[in-house]
């Protein structure tokens, strides 16, 4: 007896539940890979704790390019997170797949329903049924060096036509100078995309592949042009993803380079002010087109819902936002938070704000990624390097997107 | 019926061996049929839509007509037979150096495992920054010794990515080779040395009729072991080229990959993977077979 008071006693302190004891856990997927992404994540997971003391967060990172086939391969085997970050162009597939659930009537009931545009919520709605709530945004914009331009005695290009003649005037082998940062490696396909539809091509329509030939045509000898017959982009173009065009860029080698606002930080830690500042991407003939990527979180794991709908609600808050763009630079998604003084003050992010008024989604067709991945990005670089021609290369664009759909 | 009786029944060896028989079944032969039954039904989790029935060989006649599918098995086939050969080479060579005992090859013959230590991922970041396009040392240094007039992107040129890709997973992959076959070099009976010798055998007779014929149950082995690992993992060059550009460095257990993981076509997928299973098993019977390693 006493040996089981004695025993009792030792373990009252692991039994007796403190004040601020955490009654839901959750576990949240993501794939943030910069230091500044995990600094942002840690200052709103900071924030959410605080708010919500009874509820631990589990975060767990998982790199991009494997984010889809682990989320498959929880999906196949019941072993789904509470919650996922989802990006607009895996919405669709990670919908049919069967990962998400459907958060329509939370969403509808939520207080800031509204403050979000229509486009924020179709990017993650299918088949009528919402399956995310918007977290930030990636606007796309252009870096450009400024000083270069003001030497050239250049302005900002707008329409395409400008852009292709200052990538040419800029470009300078001799001091290993180019124009432009084309991004023809991994997630090159990107612009492709962007860029038919800047040339007035649909991709689809109404679940129809669409895409106008010779229009496509044209826009991606637009575009490989700058390589094969300008030569006012680096020789490695074919080859260069997102790392290679942003070190290209801060060592001085490229003029211009396309990305989001996501890569803010990292050119403002890299460059003088006044040498560099950002545009919108300039207009094409027959449309100007930038992505509004919204980046959701959506519920893939029922069980605990109501605290990962807690998480997934606080991303919109402004102090969560703010925290966030502060860190990475990345847009908060709510315009109420964008419109917070600390992000119109700023001039550099007026390029972005400019872009929000015409910014489209991405592409949120059921099997985009895979026909983007599989298909745009190979025949886009055939085309990059001389191996087929434009026409060819969108021929074969419109075959995958055929057996696709 | 007693434990002792039944113990002294012939079916006691079957039942004896049934915890062997199951945990084979459940984690070779499921895994391997079930393999095998997907490349004959449809599944794509991205279209539910289309079901999941059986197909016969839809799948085999699409790949039949799929160019893709014929790049990448070239592809393959350069891949494999370019890797193998440099790694066997490069790691006969090594071995025959540190089987000499010279002074110093005994730190060499742990200082050449290094490449085999690092992981694929790890090697292959590290070969990307080295011949990287703007800031590769390797470049570096073939245009200050004249070779190149400036620096060239191995990567992203289609005729020679596949090849860069393979000087990294030669220089990674040799130490298998050149280790087992030290293993085998050490294991060569002195006797045989000597009697070569007496029988005035220079050092080419001497390597192709004491050395070469004692090492080929090893260079037998090690070569089937390293087709299946090349043949099965896209690493290397899913991390230097993604498979690209447009293609060019494309194999096919990359091709499987990325129908599975970015298309979501397990049917398709498992297609692609039973021909590089039959493949592998077709290679390895008519290699072994032709070597008549096993005669003995």
């Amino acid at each position: 007896m006493r040996r089981r008071t004695a025993l009792g006693l030792l373990a009252a302190p692991l039994i007796v539940r403190p004040a601020t004891a955490q009654t839901a856990s959750i576990t949240y997927w993501h794939h943030f890979t910069s230091t500044t992404e995990f600094q942002g994540l840690e200052k709103v997971m900071a924030l959410f704790t605080k708010r919500y003391p009874s509820i631990k967060l589990v975060q767990e990172n998982i790199p991009n390019p494997e984010y889809m086939a682990k989320m498959t391969a929880a999906t196949m085997a019941n072993a789904k997170p509470n919650v996922a970050m989802v990006t607009a162009e895996r919405v669709a597939d990670l919908v049919a797949m069967g990962t998400l659930t459907d958060l329509s009537q939370r969403v509808k009931s939520w207080s800031r329903y509204t403050e979000y545009p229509a486009q924020a919520w179709s990017g993650c709605t299918v088949g009528g049924k919402i399956y995310g709530v918007p977290a930030f945004t990636f606007v796309d914009w252009m870096y450009y060096r400024k000083d270069w331009f003001d030497e050239a005695g250049l302005k900002a290009p707008t329409t395409m036509a400008d852009f292709a003649a200052a990538a040419v005037k800029l470009t300078d082998p001799a001091k290993n100078r180019y124009g432009f940062g084309l991004r023809g490696g991994p997630g090159g396909y990107k612009f492709i995309i962007d860029l038919f539809e800047a040339w007035g091509s649909p991709i689809v329509v109404n679940g129809k592949p669409a895409i106008d030939r010779i229009k496509a045509a044209e826009a991606l000898r637009f575009y490989t042009e700058l390589l094969t017959k300008q030569k006012a982009v680096p020789a490695s173009a074919p080859g260069d993803g997102f790392r290679q065009i942003m070190d290209g860029f801060k060592t001085g080698q490229t003029a211009m380079v396309w990305h989001h606002t996501g890569s803010f930080t990292e050119i403002a830690a890299a460059l003088k002010p006044g040498t560099w500042a950002t545009c919108p991407i300039p207009a094409g003939p027959a449309a100007r087109v930038a992505r509004m990527s919204y980046q959701f979180n959506g519920i893939a794991n029922p069980a605990q819902a109501d605290a990962s709908w807690n998480w997934l609600g606080f991303w919109g808050e402004p102090d969560a936002g703010i925290a966030f763009l502060e860190e990475t630079g990345y847009f908060p998604s709510n315009p109420i938070v964008a419109a917070d003084p600390r992000i119109t003050g700023n001039p550099l992010y007026a390029a972005a704000i400019e872009t929000t008024k015409f910014g489209r989604l991405p592409q949120g067709f059921t099997g985009v990624a895979g026909w983007s991945d599989n298909v745009v990005q190979p025949e886009f670089q055939k085309a990059l390097t001389g191996r087929s021609t434009p026409a060819q290369a969108v021929d074969a664009m419109i075959a995958g997107l055929e057996a696709t759909l | 019926m007693g434990l002792g009786t039944l113990s002294e029944r012939r079916g006691w060896v079957w039942f004896l061996l049934v915890p062997s028989l199951l945990l084979i079944a459940a984690v070779v032969l499921y895994p391997t049929f079930w393999g095998m039954s997907l490349s004959f039904r449809e599944m794509r989790l991205n279209r539910p839509d289309l079901g999941t029935g059986f197909v016969g060989f839809k799948h085999y006649v699409a790949l039949w007509n799929d160019p893709v599918f014929w790049l990448s098995l070239r592809n393959t086939l350069v891949w494999v037979v370019g890797a193998t050969m440099g790694e066997f080479l490069l790691g006969l060579t090594t071995a025959l150096l540190v089987d000499r005992g010279l002074p110093g090859f005994r730190a060499a013959s742990v200082l050449i495992l290094l490449p085999w230590f690092l992981p694929n991922v790890v090697a292959g970041h590290i070969w990307a920054l080295m011949l990287d396009p703007r800031l590769g040392v390797i470049n570096d240094i073939l245009v200050r010794i004249g070779v190149l007039d400036s620096y060239f992107a191995w990567f992203a040129n289609p005729d020679t990515a596949l090849g860069a890709a393979m000087v990294v997973e030669i220089w990674h992959g040799f130490p298998f080779f050149a280790l087992l076959l030290l293993a085998g070099l050490k294991a060569v009976p002195l006797e045989l040395y000597e009697s070569a010798e007496i029988d005035g055998a220079g050092p080419f007779a001497r390597f192709r009729h004491v050395i070469l014929p004692q090492l080929q149950m090893i260079i037998v082995a090690t070569v089937v072991l390293r087709v299946i690992s090349l043949v099965n993992a896209p690493d290397i060059i899913l991390i230097l080229t993604g498979g690209g550009p447009g293609r060019a460095s494309q194999v096919l257990s990359l091709y499987a990959f990325l129908k599975v993981s970015k298309e979501f076509n397990f049917g398709y997928g498992s297609a692609l993977a039973m021909v590089l299973f039959v493949g592998l098993m077709g290679f390895s019977y008519l290699y072994v077979r032709l070597s008549n390693v096993l005669k003995e």
